[in-house]
Formats: structure tokens, sequence, C-alpha cells
């Protein structure tokens, strides 16, 4: 099978805008690095070689100091493990990731309270929150959390929306009628009080909070296909494969959707920019995910309450989300650009 | 060239588009796209019809083809009537019945490969043979002068001749009996067109298709037809063997059609006779002979009463609906 010439010419546009191609490679490589952020930021060792033995602790159960030599049962502390190897010259060497903290541990300091400012020698790149946790690391996980909850809630809003939206322009009449009626109600449903009502009653987690905003959003997409359909709907392709007794289904999954295809894909990055958005602001307000899960809202909200005593909680925040945000958006411009069929325009 | 066997029968079919207006979509009123036409068509023969835009051959022909669902009458194929039909039966009928389309640019699905428009037909129909599917769809690419180095090409790589063979080859994939082709030619150069009717001129002699061809080319439907038929705001003005229609026109509108067909000889000049106005809406088309807001020999009973149809010439196969088709000799 070719890749249709349309696709590569699209493609080949798209590489050709600068800063939209770098911010998706570079976007790439950062989800792919949080995909492994086990191996980034963690307070396990990537490798220990101790007593002639090689241990890989990252995935897996834990290893108790015994094993090493360390007088207790609980999991190893192989930040003291490697202090310990080197002070004694003992036969052997840890590894540690590159910051060797985990995004929940409290990293207490005798005779200092925390929030710690950003140090190299202590290896908190960004600084420490109020309660002791490496900030770098929670950004980490962070983002893994938002962009694979954008995902999710993308793919789930987009078939349904697409289903229901592709089924409104093509069937029409009272079966669009009826629809349209429904999803301008459904719509103006104040979903932040919806949200609001259910995390009091239940702490919500991450699956509860994307059934929720799926159940608000899937109505967004509806429009768009159901304009699209509508107009490819009377072109002469479709009536080609009518006559030829295609199923409904088949002309809309297999002859409409992929001449759309352009619309949806010009959506895409911006709903991911609009996934993580509103749930690093329903975590900012409190009503998304709880503390201590490693989320960019809870740690913009610590980072306002305590602006003047540790900036730099808020900074890397702050500087993380205009970062990504940027970068989609830029991705977002590209694509837009890229599957445009008026060449040349610019979007300024 | 024609047996008497008729393949396709057309009884008074109307189709009436409703026009909704307010909140509530009510209908307000109708528009009469194609208003009570019969006909048949003989087995291996091909039927003509011509027109202006917007007098709804285009519509007509996609009712042929059960791609609309007439408002009255009936369409049967082969003695079967299927345009009342279920879906299942209509699946049945497709194959038999199929439909060349007007523009080439817009009539082949730019996301799909040349080996999957052609494939489709046969996965739609329950064909699993792969390599029967190939055997066939060689043999299909033949036919209409295409190589088999096209299949794993997409449609915009080719010209607009090249895209209407590949439409003719999709359209014959499941082996039709009737093909209808709506305006095939008047999205192509000219050029061209003479390349693609030779096409379809050589198939028919080979495969045995029988054609409507629906077109506004006047010299076209000429060179392609047996029989033509005039169409006017969705009803038939006049009916004939091709010849015949063109060498004595009765209706005044079929007259100026054939009058504005310009003449190959220099320095000759055929009488023209120019239509005033434009073609009334087909939402309130007018009192008593559509025609008479246009007609040069306008008289006071075509503005009241519809004229039927009568026959003319020898062999009763000339039909005109005109109050004084006998009279108006120009």
């Amino acid at each position: 099978m070719r890749i249709n010439p349309l696709t590569r010419d699209r493609i080949k546009k798209f590489k050709k805008m600068k800063r939209g191609y770098y911010s998706f490679i570079l976007l790439a490589v950062l989800v792919v690095v949080s995909l492994f952020a086990e191996c980034i930021a963690n307070s396990r060792a990537l490798l220990v070689y101790f007593d002639g033995k090689i241990y890989m602790p990252t995935y897996g159960d834990i290893i108790p100091g015994k094993t090493f030599g360390l007088g207790y049962d609980y999991e190893t502390n192989y930040r003291d493990l490697k202090i310990k190897i080197n002070d004694e010259k003992l036969n052997g060497f840890v590894i540690m990731p590159l910051i060797p903290y985990n995004p929940y541990e409290n990293d207490f300091k005798e005779g200092k309270y925390p929030p710690f400012p950003p140090s190299l020698t202590e290896k908190h790149y960004l600084g420490t929150d109020k309660t002791g946790r490496d900030i770098a690391a929670r950004l980490l996980y962070g983002f893994r959390i938002a962009f694979f909850f954008s995902i999710a809630l993308m793919i789930m809003t987009y078939s349904v929306g697409i289903s229901v939206g592709s089924a409104m322009g093509y069937f029409g009449g009272r079966f669009d009628l009826y629809f349209q009626r429904i999803i301008e109600i459904w719509s103006n449903i104040p979903s932040l009080y919806v949200i609001i009502i259910i995390s009091s009653i239940v702490i919500p987690n991450a699956l509860l909070l994307l059934l929720v905003m799926f159940f608000f959003d899937w109505t967004k997409m509806t429009w768009y296909m159901r304009t699209a359909v509508y107009k490819e709907r009377e072109k002469e392709y479709v009536l080609a494969a009518r006559s030829i007794g295609a199923s409904d289904r088949r002309v809309i999954f297999r002859h409409i959707l992929p001449n759309t295809v352009s619309i949806i894909i010009t959506f895409v990055p911006f709903s991911i920019a609009g996934g993580i958005s509103s749930l690093t602001a329903l975590d900012y307000l409190g009503f998304g995910l709880r503390p201590p899960t490693p989320s960019w809202g809870n740690i913009l909200s610590e980072g306002y309450e305590h602006f003047s005593a540790a900036p730099w909680i808020g900074i890397s925040a702050i500087a993380a989300l205009v970062i990504i945000l940027t970068m989609v958006t830029f991705i977002g411009e590209a694509v837009r650009e890229s599957f445009d069929p008026k060449l040349f325009t610019t979007y300024e | 060239m024609s047996t008497s066997e008729t393949i396709l029968n057309v009884k008074n079919i109307k189709l009436h588009f409703p026009i909704r207006k307010g909140i509530l979509r009510r209908i307000r009123n109708y528009v009469y796209a194609v208003d009570g036409i019969s006909f048949s068509v003989k087995s291996g023969e091909t039927l003509g019809i011509v027109g202006e835009s917007g007098c709804g051959k285009t519509t007509l022909g996609r009712t042929i083809i059960g791609l609309y669902r007439p408002t009255a009458g009936t369409v049967e194929f082969n003695g079967t009537d299927f345009s009342s039909g279920r879906k299942d039966s209509l699946k049945k009928i497709r194959k038999d019945l199929q439909m060349i389309f007007q523009d080439p640019y817009e009539s082949l699905n730019a996301r799909h490969s040349v080996r999957y428009i052609l494939e489709e037909p046969f996965h739609i129909h329950g064909e699993t043979d792969r390599e029967k599917i190939k055997e066939r769809i060689s043999l299909l690419l033949d036919h209409v002068g295409l190589s088999e180095k096209s299949l794993d090409k997409f449609p915009h790589e080719f010209s607009g001749g090249q895209r209407q063979r590949i439409g003719i080859a999709r359209a014959l994939t499941l082996n039709p009996k009737l093909l209808v082709c709506d305006e095939p030619v008047s999205a192509l150069d000219v050029s061209i067109q003479s390349q693609i009717l030779n096409l379809l001129m050589d198939l028919q002699r080979d495969l045995a298709l029988t054609y409507v061809f629906i077109s506004h080319d006047l010299t076209v439907v000429r060179h392609i037809s047996d029989r033509v038929i005039v169409m006017y705001l969705g009803r038939v003005v006049e009916s004939a063997d091709a010849d015949e229609i063109y060498r004595n026109p009765v209706h005044p509108y079929t007259k100026s059609l054939i009058s504005s067909i310009p003449v190959p000889v220099p320095g000759k000049q055929r009488e023209r006779i120019v239509l005033e106005g434009n073609v009334p809406s087909p939402v309130s088309p007018p009192r008593g002979c559509h025609f008479h807001p246009r007609c040069p020999y306008v008289k006071d009973i075509c503005r009241t009463e519809y004229p039927s149809c009568r026959s003319y010439g020898d062999n009763g196969n000339h039909i005109a609906a005109c109050h004084f088709g006998d009279s108006l000799k120009i």
C-alpha cells in the first residue's frame, strides 16, 4: 500500500512549518520520556552492583534494606546506600536516576523546614514543595497524567462526537433536528457545577473525572462533523458508493470520514491543549485529582499560596504549563496550515 | 441493433422535493423536479435525455437507478418494480443498474486508490475469491484502456479522461445490464469527449449494454442515441427516434434547441430561434403549458391548459406535448 500522495503532501508541508515541526518532535520525545519517568525521576536506583550481584530495582518488587547489609526490612534507601558504599569503600556501586526522588516522597532534612530552593548538590533541580517533594519529579509525572488524560478524553469524545455528528449530517431530517435540540440543551448544562457537586460527594479519581468531562465534552465535535458530513453527503462519490450498494455505515465510515479527516486532525492538538488545561484548572481549584497525586494544578495552587516564600514552585509550574501549551498550539497551527486546502494562508 | 425486449419501464414517476421552513420545519412548498415522466427502454438501445440545466434530467437519472425514491410512479426493471421496494431488494438490482457520473473529479473518492475503488463493489456484494476479483479487474482495465500500473495510484494522479475511464470501470465491475450516463463527457475537454463516447459505444457493442444517456449537448446525444427524449421543467415535451427528432422537430422548444446547434460549415447560418427569458422555477411552474412564457407561438389555450402528448409521424414513435404540433411550421 502506498501512502496517499495527498497525505504525503500534507506531511511535507507540515515538515516545512519549522516551529510546528520541531515542537512536534520535542513533544513526542517528552511523551516517550514521560512513559519511562520511572527511570528519570525515582528514589529507586537504576542499577546496583553489590557483593558481585547486579540489581535493577526500578520496576518490580521492593528490595529490603537487609539485602545490602542495611539494618532494616523496609525498602532500601538507595541514596543512603550510595553514600554508604562510597564512604566505606565497599565493593560495589549504585547508579541513581537523573532525579533521585520519586514524586511522592517527602525529603525532610534535619533542622530545616521545606520547601527547599533549587539546588544542584541536593539534586532538587527545581526545588521542593512545602512537604519536601521534588518539583521536577512531580512535574514529569504530572505531565504524564495530564497528557494521557487528555488523549483518553479526546479519544472518547471524538468517537462519540464524530459518530453522532456524522449520523446527524448523513441522515438529516427528523433525526438531525431532534439531536440538534438535545445537544443544545446538553451543552448548556453547567459542567463545572456538576463537577463541584460530584467532587463534594466522592473523592474524584482520574477515571471518574474522565467520565464526567467526557459526559459534557462530546457535544463539541458533533457540530463540526455534522456540517462536514452534510456537505460531503451530496457529492457524487457518495452517490457512486451508494449506487454500488454500499450500506449507510460503509458510506459514512469508509467514504465520508476519510474525506473529513483534515477537519478532525486540525482539532486534535487544540483538544489536547484543552484537556490539559481543564484538568489543571480543576486540580488548581481543588475539584480534580487530590494530593499527593502529582498534578500540575496542585503544584500551581501550592505555588500561588507560597509565592513570596518559595517562588520556584509557582515559576516551575507556570513555565512548564506555558511551554507545553505553546508547543501544542504551534503544532496545531502547523497542522491546520498544512491541512488547509487554501495554500499560502497565514494565521497572524 | 435493438431487440424488442423492454428492459426498463418508467411509469409516470414524480419526484417532488419538499421545501421546509420555520422551527418546526413544516413543508411549505415543493420543488417539482420530475413531474410525471413515462418511457421505456429496450434492451441494447441507447435512450438520450436532453434538456437545459435544472430541467430534472439528473434527478430522473438518479431515480432510475434507485438513489432517490420517487414520490409517485414506478420504475420497473426486467418486470420487477423496485422503486418502492426495501433495501435488500434494491441491493440485488444494484448489480444490474449502474451509473456513470458527470464530474470525474468529484465522483471518485480522493482518499481511495484505484484498486480499492474497483475492489469495493466485490466486497459489498460478498465476492471473496481474490483470484477471481483480480482477473475481473484486469479485464475491466483492459476494457476501459487503463494499464495495471494505475491500480496503486490515486484518482487525482490521473487526467479527467482517465478518471472518467476509472468511473466507467467501476460502473462495469458488477456486470450491469443498464448504465445511466449522467452527462459523462460534459466535464471533459472536447478532444477527450469523443474518446470517451467511442469507448462507451464500443463497450455497448461488446458487453450488450443498454444506456440511458443524459446530456445537454445535442450533438453528443445525436451521435450516441437511438431514441431521444426532450425534457422541460420536469416533463417530457417530445420524444422520437434520434434522426427523426433532429430532422422534424415538432415542439417549439425542441426546435429552438436544435436551431442552437452550430453548423460545422463555414458561412452557412441556420435560422436561430432565440428563447426569451429563463427557465421558470420548478417550485412554481407556470399554469398551462410550462413552456408558454418563452414560446414564440404562444396562444390563449397554452396559458390555461397543459397539452397532452400526441403522436406524430408514420410509426407513432414520435410524441410531442404541444397544442399546435401539427400546424407549426417554421
